[in-house]
């Protein structure tokens, strides 16, 4: 890194960049750099190499400043990444602080970041359901944005693909509208779960309570042994960075994979300000960046440029990838670029006890938990609004202490206690339709501190979201009650869209130019050496956790390229 | 690789990141700089006094051998907002007041079972409130804001961070209970019978 020389064109000129190093990014490196391409690999925050940089993972909770809660001077400094669950004294250092990089909040949007090689992949819930058709030909069938490019019979081998490498734990549910991958070992539900299970499956056509596919090492494979990585521990401490690398990310998993491929040339500390587009030639020739610590414009050349800046902040390099042949920035000859933007409904849950299976718990912790993949208007429409919703689903039982009074009493209380009922709930993670009027736009005045101009965003839900939430209490309620479940608590939040950290699309894929960006290899339509493969090609977002599909996309996408660099089609 | 293995290689990794931080000071008296709030050294003490009434010393160690009230305060001090400060320092007076007003005496001159008899009797004044959490619980965490009563906010900020400290204390959670760090399993269909601790 040190010895890059800037002053050499030749010594900053790759077969490929990519830019962004999340879970998207890493999967470009990993694809690029195995088929031989010189590869950079651009990061705007810093590195954090695996094990060496979670400076918290082996921290037990009296080892913490304020042993795990957080000070009042960073919560109200940062409202809007403090709302994020999975914020907190052992893992703050990766997320991005709201005045570190502001944005505007047209409508309101928590806007959950992580600035660092590796990016959000250190800090996701590791849930991985496939697509399956009933996703892919949502759009088409129900006559909202465009139709996806591409089908089921085109990802499942990259599912596939990247499952192995990943790590899924899953079992074989034998589902039509959530296809069986290829697992690791599933997690058991346990009792409660087991027994909701049963009834749903005995009382309900189409609805099956199954036990979430997540990206843990249940039972690691060569492959995974070969990354260095070994067996899940159960810490349920994730958002640490795991030393084991039990569960998938960059860190652990694509990016030191590609860097033993010695084709990889890593940069922290850039920002992309935009993409070279080259008139004559008609294509893009390379990016521009701004060196975060030296303030230094360099430009970067490559034969293929991949954008995987995460969904919003991709939108906001094409935007701000303007030329005379794009002035609306890159590939927005149809006006699309940044519009559509859609996320998912989080925004209900449902609690309840279950009174039975007393004599049963568990001993260690799951990494995952229950999943009711969507049932409502899968085969054919049959509710007031269009799509649908998932459910995570759990049981859990505690310890009940007493913390009455003071003394011995109170001693003692804080050690004993029965074992709780079992507790169950849910939430739903619901389908949002994506419309012109969700967007992300370049602010025209306001500039961040490397001259990028700061991204607007204008997302809300809308009355679709509104009905589907009534419905998902509904069901639920229902079928809760239905199970014998008792003191059941639906409740209904108003969090604002992003805070599901599943922000998709504003450059969707599409068969038609005149009315989306990219097509079905996720190059852009009229640059062809451009290909991106974050959330922001979603054309839809179904209701399954966006991950997996990115990292399919992106494998299949980066392969595709290699075979084009090959044949000189691009 | 074996887990144990595992968990010793990855500490001569990570060297130094193992060590324990530095400790506060073990005088009974005078402790913290705090940063937000200020607290006299008798007012500190008197805290610290309510600590080990709330967490005593009985065959197993209580909160001032365990050096809680020096994290009570840092808690309070870092964790809650002005407001919920100012209440707590009102409270503070208004608790002096009232261990003055009844026992004409301050906490620190009262005997054992009479500081109990205050601290109880504030609680049970808040049972019907919505100051008093709810029983029984999960091994409680000490909630983000404090009541707006300030005697309410007094009290139960200090007793909270005191549980807390102390349920989060390295004795406790290796001595009182077994914090399984590294599970390493994931066991369904156990019997409740195979329990520890229940």
């Amino acid at each position: 890194m040190a010895n890059l020389n800037i002053d050499s064109v030749k010594a900053r000129t790759f077969d490929a960049i990519v830019i962004g190093s999340g879970i998207s990014g890493g999967w470009a490196a990993k694809e690029l750099t195995g088929n031989g391409l010189k590869t950079l690999v651009l990061e705007r925050g810093r590195d954090v190499k695996h094990i060496k940089d979670y400076p918290t993972t082996f921290k037990y909770p009296w080892e913490f400043p304020h042993h795990g809660q957080m000070p009042a001077e960073v919560t109200e400094a940062n409202p809007i990444v403090s709302r994020c669950y999975a914020f907190g004294e052992d893992s703050a250092h990766f997320f991005v602080k709201d005045a570190e990089h502001p944005y505007v909040q047209t409508k309101p949007f928590d806007w959950i970041r992580g600035y660092q090689v590796g990016g959000k992949s250190l800090l996701w819930a590791r849930q991985t359901q496939r697509w399956s058709d009933f996703d892919f030909e949502g759009p088409a069938r129900d006559g909202f944005a465009v139709d996806w490019p591409i089908r089921y019979k085109d990802i499942a081998p990259w599912y596939s693909y990247v499952e192995k490498f990943a790590g899924i734990a899953g079992n074989k549910d034998g589902i039509p509208e959530l296809p069986d991958g290829e697992f690791l070992p599933g997690y058991p539900l346990n009792d409660a779960e087991v027994y909701f299970s049963e009834h749903v499956k005995k009382n309900y056509k189409n609805r099956y309570v199954i036990s979430a596919r997540c990206a843990h090492l249940s039972k690691p494979n060569p492959i995974h042994l070969e990354q260095g990585r070994t067996q899940c521990q159960n810490r349920d401490l994730c958002q640490r960075g795991c030393p084991f690398g039990g569960y998938f990310s960059s860190n652990a998993t694509t990016i030191p994979w590609a860097e033993k491929s010695g084709n990889m040339t890593l940069r922290p500390f850039s920002v992309v300000e935009s993409i070279i587009y080259d008139e004559k030639l008609g294509k893009a020739t390379g990016v521009r960046i701004v060196d975060t610590k030296t303030k230094e414009t360099i430009e970067y050349y490559a034969r293929i440029i991949f954008v995987n800046a995460a969904a919003l902040n991709t939108n906001l390099v094409l935007l701000n990838s303007t030329s005379s042949r794009f002035p609306n920035g890159l590939g927005n000859d149809s006006g699309v670029l940044g519009k559509y933007v859609a996320f998912h409904n989080y925004s209900a849950h449902i609690s309840a006890e279950f009174d039975g299976m007393k004599e049963w718990t568990v001993d260690g912790r799951s990494p995952t938990g229950g999943y009711i993949p969507r049932f409502r208007n899968v085969y054919k429409q049959e509710t007031d609004f269009l799509r649908g919703y998932a459910c995570g689903f759990g049981a859990h039982r505690y310890q009940q202490h007493k913390y009455d009074g003071v003394g011995a009493g109170l001693k003692e209380g804080l050690v004993k206690g029965d074992l709780s009922p079992w507790y169950v709930s849910s939430h739903m993670m619901g389908e949002t339709i994506p419309k012109a009027s969700n967007f992300v736009s370049l602010d025209t005045a306001k500039k961040d501190e490397w001259g990028v101009p700061l991204l607007n965003i204008s997302v809300d839900y809308d009355d679709n979201d509104e009905k589907m939430k009534k419905d998902y209490i509904e069901q639920l309620t229902e079928m809760f009650t239905s199970a014998g479940f008792k003191n059941i608590q639906p409740s209904t939040n108003h969090q604002a869209p992003g805070l599901d950290i599943h922000e998709m699309g504003g450059a969707r894929m599409g068969k038609d130019p005149k009315s989306s960006i990219l097509n079905e290899w996720n190059q852009v339509h009229a640059c062809k050496n451009v290909f991106v493969t974050d959330g922001a090609c979603m054309t839809s977002t179904s209701c399954q956790n966006p991950s997996l599909t990115y990292m399919a996309i992106t494998a299949r996408a980066a392969n595709h390229a290699v075979d084009e660099l090959k044949k000189g089609n691009v | 690789m074996d887990r144990r293995t595992v968990i010793k290689n990855l500490a001569l990794v990570l060297g130094g990141a193992v060590l324990l931080p530095s400790c506060l000071h073990h005088d009974g008296t005078s402790y913290v700089q705090l940063k937000h709030i200020n607290l006299s050294s008798d007012q500190q003490s008197l805290i610290a006094d309510i600590c080990e009434t709330i967490i005593p010393k009985t065959n197993t160690p209580g909160a001032k051998d365990l050096n809680l009230p020096p994290f009570v305060l840092k808690m309070i001090d870092d964790c809650y907002n002005k407001k919920d400060q100012e209440a707590f320092l009102a409270g503070l007076n208004k608790f002096t007041d009232l261990v003055k007003s009844k026992y004409s005496s301050t906490f620190a001159d009262l005997s054992a079972k009479d500081r109990e008899a205050v601290l109880t009797g504030i609680e049970n004044s808040a049972k019907t409130t919505a100051a008093a959490p709810k029983t029984p619980a999960r091994r409680p965490k000490p909630q983000k804001n404090l009541a707006s009563d300030p005697l309410m906010a007094f009290y139960w900020g200090v007793k909270q961070q005191t549980i807390f400290a102390y349920t989060t204390s390295q004795y406790f959670m290796t001595k009182q209970i077994f914090y399984d760090m590294v599970p390493g399993r994931y066991i369904v269909h156990y019997p409740v019978s195979k329990l520890k601790h229940v």
